[in-house]
């Protein structure tokens, strides 16, 4: 997998980063690098409550050569609400079969019969690197044994766990459908019970339990929904540097305003290197 | 240092420069500015300048408070009515890039009408804003914003409401909704409201405000959804939407991507950046300078 994105480093990336300066990050010492930007965060497919300007994949892809990004894990969208899960995730990993930069990463419901079945499928023949959960969308909570029980699986099987702390804004969703960020307080006791376990955690705003959360080894973070001018800065400064990882949340969230809150966070070349890549190679090469 | 000299996502330097961007919703300790009135809001501001610098603002707009009541914090209306040359503070130490328009307390009303004669008549201030939360909000379809629009388009003066739509219901009974400002706006015609955060549930805001033409769509203050500027480009037009930055509690990624992540016409992009917000303080920067 990894020699496909070195490919695309040099062959795609190039080009682009030309386009949007990103050359410019690497000094001379830095140059034989592949310049590499991962984007950790994105779904296929339409968001069931509005279309998106970029939620056909080939409009998606399109766009992400434009920015440089180089890889991107894909979840789906329809892994929210559909009860199909086997047919979600292999339509995901069809598509993704069809754009090298992809990554698919299944989803997996343990409120379904014989979810680890899904698991299964995910790991060995569609050859996922991680799932993506939905606790709130799925109803249940970190504090659930089902919840336990699959991240000792997943750990079992190597693969690491993207929890969707939140999809949209409490705010803003639609009025027959509402449900609560994830509660992600369980996390920290959990992750010391199962050592190995990786878990990214997608679209989270730090609040009070950050502290908690980024002296747990084995959690990782998203840049998708970080904010205030300097809030990225923040959270490496706050003990997730080499855990914060970028992600845009696209198409949901316009996938420029991730690369611009990284522009705009002045981080120093190691800083950035880690954020755009480097981590999302630890989580994956771990 | 070795610093990254990048542009991710950004236009070059010369592209944004040339849009000419004013930002409407600039919100340094928008609720506080400290309790010697000024400390904790200075601070803001210079921990934006650098972001300020990164995306070629021209200038931005604060809200500051003014003594009539909208904080919590009574030491501090105290200190602002007693020393107004406080609320000055920031426009006189950087002229060139801030704009100001005070914040109004409608419940409030001779507090504010006197407001209005001293800030915007006769001081340096462009208009009003209107909160949605803390003891200054409340909702714009009650009777007492008739006497304070009347005043405010007397003195050319530029309205920006909070407005949203809030899944669940309001956070307080203050709070406006873009269907409550479409009701005023419709009450006043000839003056100009910036509906603030189009609602933030924007599909619901457009809509509610999509058909009274003196309502303009402000853009910032919920996370960069994909799809807003499309909607607001076909539903209201680029003539009717601005930028806001909601600086420094959002971010230049969220705030700025929304408008140059989209497609649209590089018109229809210096209009919502600039020119729109511009237009609307047009009239209230010749009375001033003349």
């Amino acid at each position: 997998m990894m020699d496909r994105r070195e490919l695309l480093s040099t062959a795609v990336t190039l080009g682009a980063a030309s386009m949007i300066g990103l050359e410019s990050v690497f000094s001379k010492e830095q140059a034989e690098l592949p310049a590499k930007i991962v984007d950790t965060n994105i779904s296929l497919f339409q968001w069931p409550f509005r279309r998106l300007p970029l939620d056909e994949s080939a409009t998606l892809v399109k766009k992400f050569r434009t920015l440089g990004i180089t890889e991107a894990w894909a979840g789906s969208f329809e892994g929210i609400l559909h009860r199909d899960i086997a047919g979600v995730n292999q339509r995901l990993a069809k598509t993704c079969e069809l754009y090298p930069e992809l990554v698919p990463i299944g989803s997996v419901n343990p409120e379904l019969p014989d979810w680890e079945d899904d698991l299964r499928r995910c790991v060995e023949q569609h050859k996922m690197p991680g799932i993506r959960l939905h606790p709130n969308y799925h109803g249940y909570t970190l504090a659930d044994p089902k919840f336990d029980q699959l991240l000792k699986l997943a750990t079992k099987a190597q693969v690491f766990v993207q929890i969707a702390a939140i999809l949209e804004d409490t705010r803003t969703q639609h009025p027959m459908l509402q449900v609560p960020d994830v509660d992600l307080s369980p996390l920290p006791d959990l992750m010391r019970k199962n050592a190995r376990a990786k878990v990214q955690i997608l679209n989270y705003r730090p609040n009070q339990l950050f502290g908690k959360l980024a002296k747990t080894p084995g959690i990782f973070f998203d840049t998708s929904r970080v904010e205030s001018t300097d809030g990225i800065a923040k959270l490496l400064k706050g003990g997730a540097g080499n855990r914060l990882m970028f992600g845009t949340h696209a198409p949901f969230l316009i996938p420029e305003s991730a690369l611009i809150h990284t522009f705009e966070s002045d981080l120093d070349a190691t800083e950035l290197r880690s954020l755009l890549w480097k981590n999302a190679e630890r989580i994956q090469n771990s | 240092m070795n610093r990254a000299a990048t542009q991710f996502g950004l236009p070059k330097p010369e592209t944004l420069k040339r849009y000419r961007i004013w930002d409407s919703y600039f919100t340094p300790s928008h609720s506080h500015p400290g309790s010697d009135g000024s400390s904790r809001l200075i601070a803001d501001i210079e921990r934006t300048l650098p972001t300020i610098e990164k995306g070629h603002f021209e200038k931005l707009c604060y809200f500051p408070h003014v003594g009539i009541g909208t904080t919590n914090d009574a030491e501090l209306e105290k200190t602002l009515r007693s020393r107004p040359e406080i609320i000055l503070k920031p426009l006189h130490r950087w002229p060139k890039l801030l704009l100001g328009m005070i914040q109004l307390n409608a419940n409030n009303l001779n507090g504010s009408l006197d407001a209005l004669d001293r800030w915007l008549r006769d001081g340096p201030m462009l208009g009003v804003y209107f909160p949605g939360g803390g003891p200054g909000a409340m909702t714009c379809t009650h009777k007492n914003f008739n006497p304070l629009v009347e005043r405010i388009a007397k003195y050319k003066g530029v309205i920006v409401q909070h407005t949203w739509y809030k899944t669940g219901g309001k956070q307080g009974p203050g709070e406006s909704t873009p269907a409550e400002l479409a009701e005023l706006a419709a009450r006043f015609p000839n003056q100009k409201f910036i509906c603030a955060h189009a609602g933030g549930e924007w599909e619901r805001g457009i809509r509610a405000v999509q058909n009274v033409s003196n309502i303009l769509i402000e853009t910032s203050g919920f996370d960069a959804t994909a799809g807003f500027i499309e909607m607001g480009l076909r539903e209201v037009g680029a003539e009717r939407i601005v930028f806001g930055s909601h600086l420094p509690s959002r971010s230049l990624g969220t705030e700025l991507g929304k408008i140059v992540g989209v497609e649209m016409t590089e018109r229809e992009r210096r209009l919502v950046l600039g020119e729109n917000f511009r237009k609307l303080l047009n009239q209230i920067l010749q009375k001033k300078d003349s």
